[in-house]
């Protein structure tokens, strides 16, 4: 028998279940995050597929006149919501930023990144509508 | 408070006789406010069952070999008081995410060969002398690795990680978070040696970030802080035209 099998035969390998991330709430809120960015990926889909249908003039393009677009969007802000949030506030941890040598407490840079992202949503927000009128 | 009593159960594995690990129970005298986990285990060893297998050494939180899982978290046994799961009972059994040996102890050579891939030492391309003295460090160089440079090995980052869990390939917290210690000390010039291990697709791109590693690490490394920005560090080396530097 080799040194390998003989390994094999005397460990006992604990299986991991399907239900692994129910063990912890961390492991659940872990889930929750990534589950998040499904509804996102779908709405992304839907407005690239409206960006098409905009290539042919802006009459083409209506969602901000769908209720069907509207009640999709309304389900997905949630998520969209809660996905950035825990995204943002990582950032702190993520990002390492030196201003005059010194490194940038990483308090500010989760208000930056917040701050960041209300004005590109206000702007997207502006732009998206703006153009559907 | 002399009859004050706790109940330990202990997971016993003997791959001689078991096909798998059971729990056994052992109620033990809880003499004193400041016993740990591993004073019980000591205890029953001690005075009720000499065959209870399992790995300690400094008893102080320094040497990293006492991980195992209590009441499902991983735990320095040697750190974890009774004060804080009393009149509860403990449950204690092996490092989640490992083949178990014996009783508590588990195979560590998976994660003695990932430790290893990582180069965990100074690497520079030409050393210097002796004689020229010793390699100067500023107090904000150290600062740069220093929370990266307390990890002692415990391997609870990997037991609380479901990616490694789920794929034993993956290189890890802990190894990831010391090749991040390496990379950033003044003194080495080994990070593109270090690469092709850290940025596989077995390496830093399969963490998912769970960060569970670092809310369990008993030295506060931060593994989960030291991969992502490892990411970010990796992503600007191939997309900065300066990034390659050394
Ligand atoms: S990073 Fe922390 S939890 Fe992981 S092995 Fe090192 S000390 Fe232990
Ligand atoms: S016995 Fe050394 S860390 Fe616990």
């Amino acid at each position: 028998m080799s040194a390998e099998a003989e390994t094999a035969t005397r460990t006992y390998r604990p299986p991991m279940g399907a239900g692994w991330w129910t063990r912890k709430g961390h492991y659940f809120w872990y889930m929750v995050r990534e589950f998040t960015a499904l509804p996102l990926a779908l709405w992304l889909l839907w407005l690239l597929y409206e960006i098409q249908r905009a290539g042919r003039g802006p009459s083409g393009y209506y969602p901000p006149n769908s209720t069907a677009f509207v009640i999709f969007s309304a389900i997905c802000l949630p998520f969209a919501l809660y996905h950035s949030f825990t995204f943002l506030k990582l950032a702190g941890v993520i990002l390492r930023v030196k201003l005059l040598d010194k490194p940038l407490a990483s308090g500010v840079i989760v208000a930056t990144m917040f701050g960041t992202w209300l004005v590109a949503s206000v702007v997207v927000g502006a732009v998206l509508i703006g153009f559907g009128r | 408070m002399a009859d004050k009593r706790i109940t330990i159960r202990a997971t016993r594995f003997d791959p001689e006789k078991d096909k798998s690990p059971r729990l056994q129970s052992y109620d033990i005298p809880f003499s004193d406010d400041s016993m740990v986990v591993l004073d019980a285990l000591n205890y029953i060893k001690s005075h009720v069952d000499g065959s209870l297998s399992y790995r300690w050494s400094c008893r102080m939180g320094i040497c990293g070999s006492c991980g195992m899982t209590v009441n499902g978290t991983p735990k320095l046994t040697c750190s974890a008081f009774l004060r804080d799961y009393w009149p509860r009972s403990v449950t204690v059994t092996p490092l989640n995410n490992f083949p178990i040996v014996r009783d508590l102890v588990v195979d560590m050579e998976d994660f003695m060969h990932k430790l290893k891939s990582i180069k965990p030492w100074i690497i520079r391309k030409q050393e210097i002398p002796l004689g020229a003295g010793e390699h100067r460090q500023t107090m904000d160089q150290i600062g740069e690795f220093r929370q990266f440079s307390q990890c002692i090995n415990c391997m609870l980052c990997y037991a609380a990680c479901p990616v490694y869990g789920l794929d034993n390939e993956f290189l890890g917290p802990a190894a990831i978070a010391l090749a991040r210690r390496y990379n950033l000390d003044s003194r080495d010039q080994g990070t593109k040696e270090r690469l092709p291990m850290i940025a596989h697709p077995d390496g830093i791109w399969e963490c998912s970030f769970v960060g569970e590693c670092s809310v369990v690490c008993p030295k506060g490394v931060d593994p989960a802080k030291a991969i992502q920005q490892t990411k970010l560090d990796t992503t600007m080396r191939f997309v900065l035209p300066y990034g390659n530097r050394e």
